[in-house]
């Protein structure tokens, strides 16, 4: 199930950058666990549960975020001005909502959360309950952006 | 055509408004949530919604089962814009009163369909 879930939502990310934010991502092997722990200013999160629980994060640089943003908005990265963490809160939204869709024709659908969005530095985010981490590495262009299913162990 | 755009996101209502300006439309009000979709309609005339799904105050079902009980408003066109795509969420939007579906992300050329579809004949 691990396998389809990742795969699945590395499915969704991409289509959501292809379509939604006209960039092309590149991706590296999926990391399972939590080794490397991804030095972002900004962290999306949206969480999801039904016959899996769980939450999906968006981590990119505060650079590739008002880059994204920009996109998004049909506006230069420099004239992006406090729309970052409502663009990123859409970016993350849409991956989880694509994932939890694609996902649904293997079982019912879950319930999705609104999305949350974290800017700040040197920060790392702790779960409360048991989790099994995957974390998938994507790069746009040079910035690294990462995309993480943090499944909470039943 | 006048448009209402109703979504909690700023970004959303902003691409979905550069879409449609895109298509040649112009005239669009925005809400961010239901229940102020409702005064934008009882306050203007607007001839097709836009509404995203979940949206704090009043979502867009809730919103869609209210604006099909108000006269003026009852038979406009209404498109849902989500990321709610699961067989069962459209049959729950369908059941609520949604004329036509767009599944985000989505592409122009699927938004100016959807318009076109939904459009009264």
């Amino acid at each position: 199930m691990q396998d389809l879930m990742v795969s699945t939502l590395v499915e969704a990310t991409h289509e959501v950058f292809n379509t939604m934010v006209a960039r092309e991502l590149s991706e590296e092997a999926p990391i399972v666990g939590d080794a490397l722990r991804p030095k972002s200013n900004v962290v999306g999160t949206v969480g999801f549960t039904g016959s899996e629980k769980g939450l999906v994060a968006f981590y990119s640089t505060l650079d590739a975020a008002n880059e994204i943003a920009a996109a998004m908005l049909g506006m230069e990265a420099h004239e992006v001005n406090g729309e970052m963490p409502d663009a990123i809160g859409e970016v993350t939204n849409m991956i989880a909502g694509s994932f939890r869709t694609k996902m649904a024709a293997h079982g019912d659908p879950w319930a999705i959360s609104v999305p949350t969005v974290t800017v700040g530095s040197d920060f790392y985010t702790k779960y409360v309950f048991q989790a099994e981490r995957v974390l998938l590495p994507f790069h746009m262009k040079d910035s690294p952006l990462y995309v993480e299913l943090i499944l909470m162990k039943t | 055509m006048r448009f209402l755009v109703v979504d909690d996101s700023s970004t959303m209502r902003r691409i979905i408004i550069n879409t449609l300006n895109k298509l040649g439309h112009q005239e669009i009000l925005e809400a961010s949530n239901g229940r102020e979709g409702m005064e934008r309609l009882n306050a203007s005339d607007v001839d097709m919604v836009i509404t995203d799904w979940n949206m704090p105050e009043m979502s867009g079902i809730e919103f869609i089962r209210a604006l099909r009980t108000v006269d003026k408003v009852k038979n406009l066109p209404v498109l849902m814009v989500t990321t709610n795509a699961a067989k069962d969420d459209i049959v729950e939007a369908l059941r609520a009163g949604v004329n036509n579906y767009i599944v985000k992300p989505f592409t122009p050329d699927t938004f100016k369909e959807k318009i076109e579809a939904a459009i009264p004949k």
